[in-house]
């Protein structure tokens, strides 16, 4: 019943945190194709974020269903579904107790893997976010920038190489300028891993230089989805058309020979 | 008091100072401590979880650790019905338990959400995610509570003398009762520096438990362990056997054990020595000595259990607290009642009297007394408003003691206040209080110019001092009781006041002053 090329399918996905007084998310559906990246864009408390969580079980639907890979999640073993699934989110959350390295290896441990493999694993991906492990793998979180830490929240969701990887605003909290080197970073990591990537995020530029496809969200609701171009050339609804307004003017100012 | 120099005093105390300390560190420190640590700690992570239930358990807790801790020990007393160091260890678990508890608790509600969050998207399950993650940050929080719960664990543990825990207690409580400063000064002491140096290898631990900080787990786990090999090894240097207590003839011939209990005040150790050396002495016995218990009623128990076999009683002290009988007419009948109860209700036999009469005599001042004129209980009728009494709360609370008496004379005093015995003789002295309920046989009366009143309406029974034995140890041992009726009718009043005197205000030895009076008597 489900397209092989489809990574997640949400189906009338509702969420109420008040015993269904008012909805958070109110029956979003929603597919994202194997391999691509779906940017979730909203402003806050419009249940983007509520929306990414239903995928890995954080929080549970109120109403509607979510496959992952053709299977609903609730009928899968929620420790075996999270480990298959990469998350990295605005907290970070490294454990401050751990070394860089144990830190990015910590699934692997989980799963009894033994520590040469750990090791080498750690040192595999600490290279691909750009932290030379024989700098970084021993220091521990706090003597690490905002940015590094982030780049080992990455290298840590990539550990148990997961066909799927949710991001949660994960830059949200990152000076511009590092924030831009970290989105080039998940480009470059798409093309190279080509993993399927949910990204939520409130930055319309941030959706624009990420996005296979964008999703706005606007109270609980999809406003409308589809490739950046759409969303810029033809918007579907008022909300949507406000959305881009701003970068579309800024697009046509810094391209003045452009198509007008 | 006594001469000797403080260097003299500690060279002949290190050994026994040794055993205390590492009496009061494994059994009265380590296991309560450990104890709690088992119990507080998963209780904690329980409370964690459940918000609701926390405030109410936690409260709960915290009851416990206002009550008293010697009501605590004599609760638990009641609740195991024996002495000795089970009882005490409970009670200092459960005193050690809050700081624990809440400590785990505080420690976990810290663990930062985006950790726990984190932990959640990595898939650990939820036993990982309290052994890898909100264990190991919590863990600085909860020692700190620990480290609390030590120090106050070694204080309170100097109180479970009181119950015949032994430890440091055993020291204070021992110098308390014979007045001698510098016992208390050494076990107080040394109380205080094992509560500081936990304290500091405590926070020590702390400091290398703190996440996330460059040094190696693996320094720590060493530290701990090397830590505790030293204590280890430290213990079984103190505790190993002290010569000259015990040197046994005759390899391989046991010589049965008997167990001589005494409450916790002079005349209970001078007489206990007595007991103790006279079978010591006789060469058929050994003897363990579990002295300084912390009242009638413990010392009566522990003989009807079995944990000791015999110890020094009075007889109206039996009737009137252990067989809760009014005092008879004619007070000559108290011996044989006494005797008779003990024969039929406790299969307890009192053996002949050591020949002194300790009753409780009301007295005041010499110089009050011979200001108002006052002889008798009586003569204090006109003016009782007006006086303080300063009387033991055993007194305070004893139907021989102040309840019966103010029946018996029909007036009471103005202010009554608590002492402790080793306190009220000198109360008196120096004008604290008017009144005081001593021993008929302490040497302090005379010592401080006090004036016993006389009983005018013979008011308190005789207390003749007796051994008790248990029946069975009668029977189990051919000789004992023969042995220990050689102190019979040896010890009269003016004897027993001038033994008490030698301990209380020579700060000689209880052991000491037993063995020279023995020796004259030609007794050993």
């Amino acid at each position: 019943m489900t397209d092989p090329d489809v990574m997640i399918e949400l189906q009338g996905v509702s969420k109420s945190f008040d015993g269904g007084r008012t909805m958070a998310v109110a029956g979003v559906d929603l597919r994202v194709p194997a391999g691509q990246t779906m940017v979730l864009l909203g402003s806050s408390g419009c249940g983007k974020t509520t929306t990414l969580k239903m995928i890995n079980r954080l929080v549970t639907p109120t109403a509607g269903r979510i496959l992952v890979d053709g299977t609903p999640v609730d009928e899968q073993d929620l420790v075996t579904l999270r480990r298959s699934i990469g998350y990295v989110f605005q907290g970070i959350g490294l454990f401050p107790h751990l070394t860089v390295e144990e830190n990015v290896a910590v699934g692997l441990r989980l799963r009894g893997r033994p520590r040469r493999d750990r090791n080498a694993r750690a040192a595999e991906l600490l290279e691909l976010v750009a932290l030379p492990p024989a700098t970084f793998a021993n220091r521990y979180p706090a003597e690490l920038s905002g940015g590094q830490q982030q780049r080992v929240g990455v290298a840590r969701a990539l550990a148990a190489d997961p066909a799927l990887l949710l991001m949660d605003e994960p830059f949200g909290a990152l000076d511009a300028v590092t924030r831009e080197s970290l989105q080039q970073e998940v480009l470059r990591l798409k093309r190279r891993l080509g993993k399927t990537i949910v990204f939520v995020t409130h930055d319309v530029f941030e959706a624009l230089t990420l996005a296979d496809r964008i999703t706005v969200m606007h109270r609980g609701r999809v406003e409308q989805e589809g490739p950046p171009e759409d969303l810029l050339n033809r918007p579907a609804t008022e909300f949507v058309r406000d959305l881009f307004a701003r970068p579309a003017a800024r697009l046509r100012r810094l391209a003045p020979h452009g198509d007008e | 008091m006594n001469d000797d120099s403080w260097t003299g005093f500690l060279a002949a105390r290190t050994p026994e100072l040794g055993a205390k300390l590492v009496e009061h560190l494994w059994w009265l420190t380590f296991l309560p401590m450990l104890l709690a640590g088992l119990l507080g700690v998963p209780l904690g992570i329980r409370l964690a979880r459940m918000p609701r239930l926390r405030s109410l358990l936690l409260a709960g807790v915290g009851v416990i650790q206002t009550v008293p801790s010697l009501a605590m020990l004599a609760l638990l007393l009641a609740l195991f019905g024996r002495i000795g160091k089970p009882p005490a260890i409970v009670a200092l678990a459960l005193y050690a338990l809050l700081p624990i508890v809440r400590n785990t608790v505080t420690g976990l509600a810290g663990v930062p959400g985006a950790v726990i969050e984190a932990a959640e998207g990595l898939g650990f399950s939820r036993r990982q995610r309290l052994w890898w993650v909100e264990l190991p940050l919590a863990l600085p929080v909860i020692l700190a509570g620990v480290r609390t719960a030590t120090v106050i664990c070694v204080g309170i543990a100097t109180l479970s003398t009181f119950i015949g825990a032994g430890g440091l207690g055993d020291l204070i409580n021992r110098g308390l009762a014979t007045s001698n400063v510098r016992l208390v000064v050494l076990g107080a002491g040394a109380a205080a520096a094992l509560a500081l140096t936990l304290d500091g290898a405590l926070g020590l631990a702390e400091g290398w438990l703190a996440p996330g900080k460059p040094p190696p787990r693996l320094r720590w786990k060493t530290a701990l362990f090397g830590t505790s090999i030293v204590l280890l090894a430290g213990a079984g240097w103190w505790s190993r056997p002290v010569p000259a207590t015990t040197v046994v003839e005759g390899v391989g011939e046991a010589r049965p054990t008997i167990r001589i209990g005494s409450k916790n005040f002079t005349e209970q150790l001078i007489l206990g020595e007595l007991l103790a050396q006279l079978l010591e002495a006789d060469g058929r016995f050994t003897v363990e000595r579990v002295f300084n218990l912390g009242g009638t009623i413990i010392c009566h128990q522990a003989l009807l259990n079995g944990e000791i076999d015999l110890y020094p009683e009075y007889t109206g002290t039996a009737l009137t607290t252990l067989l809760n009988e009014p005092v008879p007419d004619e007070p000559s009948r108290v011996g044989r009642m006494v005797r008779r109860a003990y024969a039929e209700r406790f299969d307890c036999r009192w053996l002949d009297p050591f020949g002194f009469d300790n009753t409780y005599a009301l007295t005041v001042p010499r110089a009050l007394a011979d200001q108002y004129g006052w002889r008798s209980i009586s003569d204090l009728q006109a003016a009782a408003g007006d006086l303080r009494a300063g009387f033991t709360s055993e007194f305070r609370e004893r139907a021989d003691g102040y309840p019966g008496l103010q029946r018996a004379y029909g007036f009471q005093f103005g202010d009554v206040r608590d002492l402790g015995p080793e306190l009220m003789y000198a109360a008196a002295a120096g004008g604290e209080v008017d009144v005081i309920c001593a021993f008929a046989t302490d040497g302090r009366i005379a010592a401080y110019e006090l004036q016993v009143l006389e009983d005018d309406r013979g008011f308190f029974p005789p207390y003749q001092a007796a051994p008790v034995v248990r029946e069975d140890v009668i029977e189990a041992h051919a000789g004992l009781a023969e042995r220990l009726n050689r102190l019979a009718h040896q010890l009269d009043d003016a004897t027993m006041r001038r033994l008490n005197f030698e301990v209380d205000e020579d700060g000689q030895e209880p052991a000491a002053v037993a063995q020279e009076f023995l020796r004259r008597r030609g007794l050993l």
